[in-house]
Parts: C-alpha cells; structure tokens; sequence
C-alpha cells in the first residue's frame, strides 16, 4: 500500500502539506510534511504533487504520475529556493499511528490523493 | 499568547527603514483579526497606518482559513476599508512570523518590505519603479532566489495614485476595490515580499484538528466555480469561460476552487510545462469576468483586458464595468483602454451605483442578503477564512467560532462579533 497521486484532480489548496505536517508535530506548518505540493511555476498553472517514501518519490506531475527511485533522482524535487528539501523529510508512513487512511488522502477535497 | 502567533506584531517605519517588533496586548481585549487590525489602527491612528494583517485560523486546516487583510484609509471614499489577502498570501504572512503588520510613514524612495521566517527588512525598490505587478512579482523572486514568494505590489496605476488603483497578489490582481493599493503608492510602498516557513501551534492541536476535519465533513460539496457562478445568478460565465479554460485553483486550505485558469496564448488542454512562459491568466474576480461577459466581450479578449488590468495593477472590478460597454478584440486596443482606466476615477460598482463606503466595500457581488453578507465578512476577516466560502458552504458559524478555544484560549460567539467592530 502507497499513497498515489491523481495529479489533475490536484487544486493546489495545499491541505495535504499540512495534514501531513500535523501528523508528524502536531502543528501546522509546511516545512516537515512526507507529502510537497509543487507550485513554483506559477504562470503556468502548473503545479503536481510529490510524496517521499523510504524507496522513492511518487510525482504525479500534470502530464503523467510515476514512483522514481531516491537513487535515480537527478534533482531534489521543487519546492522551491527557501523549502525544505523533500529528499531530507521524514517518508511517508501511511499515518500508522492513526487509525483510518493517512491524514493526507482523508483530507483532500478533490480525491487527488488516493491509497493502492 | 504564542498560540497562532496571536497578538505577534510588527511596527514598520517607512521614514526611517526601521522595523520593530511589539507585543501588542490590547489583542486580548480586541479580538483576533480585523479586529485587532482596528484597534492598531486606533493605536497608531496619528500616523494613519497601513496595516497589512492575518485572522486567528489563517494558514491552519480550518477551511477556507486562506484568509488575511489589508485595512487602510480608502483615497476613494476617505473611510477605513479592508481588502483581502487571498490565494496564498494571507497563510504565507502568517507564517512568515508576524499576525499583523502596521507599515507607519512614508518612505523616501521606492521601497519594498520583505517578511519571512520572523525577520522583516525594509529594501530599496528603487530599480522596480514604473514596474508592472509581473515584472515586480519576477523582480523580487529573483532578486531573493526564491519562486514561491508571495508578493503584493502595486503597478503603475498605484504609483500615479489612481483613485482605480489596487494592489496585485502575485501576477492575479486582488479583491482591493477600496483603492488601497493608491494608499501603498502614496507611501512608496512598492511591495510586501512574503515567505513563511513558521510552524502554528494551537492550544490543544488535536482538538483543533479534529473539530477542523468535522467542519469539512459538514460542509456543503458543490463549492466551486461552477457553484459560485450559481450562487450568484450567473450560471452561463462558467460555460462561456469553457473554451480557454484550463485548471482551477484553489486558494490555500480551500476545498474550493473558486478561479478558473484560462490559456489564450497556447491552447489550454497543454497541461504540461511548455515553452510558453506565460499562458494566461489566473482570473480571480467573477464580478469582472462577468461585467465583460454582459459587455460583450469575447472570453479571450475579456481574459487578456483582465491581464493587463492586473499588470497596471488596476481594480478589476470597476475597470471592468468602465470597459463593459465597448467589447474589443485586437489586444492592442485592449491595452490601450486599459492604460486609459488610470486617468479614470468615476468608475462605481455595481452600474449606476456609488463606489460603496463602509469597512467591507465590494469584494464579490452578494451571495445573500446584506446583513449576511456582513456577517460572513465580519467572522472570515476575524478568524481568516474565506467570506465567499462561508457563504457557499454554508458551514455552521458557531462550531467555526467554537474553534478560538482549542486555537488559542479564547472564547468567541458569532452573536458578538458584531461588538468587536464597536
């Protein structure tokens, strides 16, 4: 099982990001989530999802959604000059000290998160 | 009251270039939010502040909590008004470290102010003079190295003080209809630079957590462009806008997605990054779209007078209802007519209306009667969420106040909101 992205039913509302956020320090911030929404091309209306596991990156990008492994990354993933890069944040671990589905897939309004 | 950075507040001098940072607690006593906007405000009501602010939920999973304000006297009708802060930069300020901003004075030259990770600076904009809201937006990004700043800066328009000024969030124009955004030019206050990467700590987070996931499972689904354009009578804008449409976007912490994003340079079913570096045009006013609409206006042509209003960095809104009347094509003479709108400054809203007075002004046509309507603007800009949300979602007013509690230890009821804005 794995967290899996159906990157056009994203919006960008970033309530995965802080879901995940909270799961980890029971605060709200944007700096320690498993889970990094992409929005640095902003004039595009280009933006994706990436989510960090143990193995890999699972990046639903607009034109497609795929797992990478962590060694065949070439770049860190785009959050931005200022964000914590993805590659040094905690993996993904399908919210197992809660009961139910990882707060990320629970929260998202649009089913752009989604468990397999 | 660490908790959400209550009470967190910066005092920016312009004269100066000097930044200080105050404990302000007369907030216990004012309320969170717009509130505690206007009792600084009062505070500081010699040096007729700008006051650039964030509501008690802004940048937390409430929903909708996307929300932050800028209050000013209004160059249009001499009264405070506020302005929201939307799309990503009322959560942006909030996490950048500071809940309120009270920007005092007049600089001598161009100036920017740059707020990230609780350090504030006031920096030369000098170079940015004459700029369009994109170029400004660019400029800074670069300068700073960083893509996701959130900027609002004001265009040409604000810098000549047009009583049709308003500032621009990033590249996407703002709901600013009070002429705020001639406020900023009248003091050299080119642009607030934003970056937040600050963690919010509730007072009981799992309460607040929880009650906030039982507000989205209580809320209305339908919200959305679609539903807005319902909402507010127009049910075809959605359907004319349909041939360039590409993504809608949400604002932060919204499981709405109120703006439409229209392609008019390379067709809009290109979904990935092409070469096209910019494509369109994030459209977040309806009530312009929608002014065009009516006119006659192609949505191309409509799409591209909006784009050019928000670079002048013009109110979408009345510019809109200025140009509804002569639909035109050739983007050249859109261009024109916008450049035009600067010298305007009769323009009101709705048609054959005065430019309305009050705090609240004309954000978005009502969704309900007046007195809803306020109170909708009376809790979002106290607590930070979205007015249009709470009234297309319908979600209970009273388990969103009960929030303050587990937030940061403070009671509040919607029955007396009212009193907070005396």
């Amino acid at each position: 099982m794995r967290v899996k992205v159906n990157p056009l039913q994203c919006t960008g509302c970033g309530l995965c990001e802080l879901a995940c956020g909270y799961h980890w320090d029971e605060a709200f911030s944007l700096i320690s989530s498993s889970v990094m929404l992409y929005r640095a091309e902003e004039k595009k209306n280009y933006m994706g999802v990436i989510v960090k596991t143990e193995e890999d990156l699972f990046i639903g990008r607009p034109e497609g959604a795929a797992a990478i492994k962590l060694g065949e990354l070439s770049k860190g993933g785009g959050g931005g000059a200022s964000a914590k890069p993805i590659l040094i944040r905690e993996a993904c671990d399908l919210c197992e000290s809660t009961t139910g589905e990882p707060q990320c897939v629970a929260i998202c309004p649009h089913g752009a998160l989604y468990l397999e | 009251m660490d908790s959400m950075y209550y009470g967190d507040t910066l005092i920016v001098d312009l004269d100066a270039g000097t930044t200080e940072e105050v404990d302000f607690v007369e907030a216990d006593e004012a309320g969170p939010g717009l509130a505690a906007g206007l009792a600084l405000y009062e505070k500081y009501k010699d040096a007729d502040p700008i006051i650039f602010g964030s509501g008690l939920f802004t940048g937390t999973p409430v929903p909708a909590a996307c929300l932050g304000f800028v209050l000013g006297k209004s160059p249009v009708t001499d009264e405070l008004a506020v302005a929201p802060l939307n799309l990503f930069a009322g959560s942006e300020m909030k996490l950048s470290g500071f809940s309120m901003v009270v920007v005092k004075g007049t600089s001598p030259k161009p100036a920017y102010l740059w707020l990230h990770d609780g350090v504030a600076d006031v920096h030369d904009a000098s170079a940015f003079a004459g700029m369009d809201t994109w170029d400004t937006t660019d400029a800074i990004r670069r300068e700073m190295g960083e893509s996701m700043i959130q900027v609002i800066s004001i265009g040409p328009a604000g810098e000549a003080g047009s009583k049709l000024a308003a500032f621009s969030i990033n590249y996407w124009g703002s709901g600013d209809t009070a002429a705020i955004g001639a406020l900023m030019g009248s003091r050299n206050l080119k642009a607030v630079a934003l970056r937040g990467l600050g963690m919010l700590d509730a007072d009981d987070p799992a309460e607040f957590y929880t009650r906030s996931l039982e507000l989205f499972a209580s809320a209305r689904k339908d919200s959305g462009f679609a539903a807005l354009c319902t909402a507010l009578g127009t049910g075809d804008l959605d359907k004319w806008l349909e041939p360039i449409a590409h993504r809608a976007r949400a604002c932060f912490a919204c499981p709405s997605a109120c703006f439409p994003f229209v392609k008019y340079n390379e067709a809009p079913t290109v979904m990935e990054s092409s070469d096209v570096e910019e494509p369109g045009m994030l459209l977040t006013s309806p009530a312009a779209a929608l002014w065009l609409m009516d006119g006659g206006w192609e949505p191309e042509a409509a799409s591209r007078a909006l784009e050019a209003m928000a670079r002048e960095g013009l109110d979408m809104v009345r510019g809109a209802r200025e140009l509804a009347g002569m639909p035109l094509t050739d983007p050249g003479e859109i261009a024109s007519a916008v450049k035009a709108l600067e010298g305007s400054a009769e323009a009101a809203w709705p048609s054959g209306e005065p430019t309305p007075a009050g705090l609240f002004g004309a954000w978005t046509p009502p969704l309900a009667d007046a007195d809803a309507w306020k109170l909708a603007n009376m809790a979002g800009y106290v607590l930070g969420v979205c007015p249009t949300y709470l009234m297309l979602s319908e979600v209970d007013l009273e388990a969103l106040a009960g929030l303050c509690q587990p937030a940061a230890g403070v009671e509040m009821e919607i029955g007396s909101l009212a009193d907070l804005f005396g």
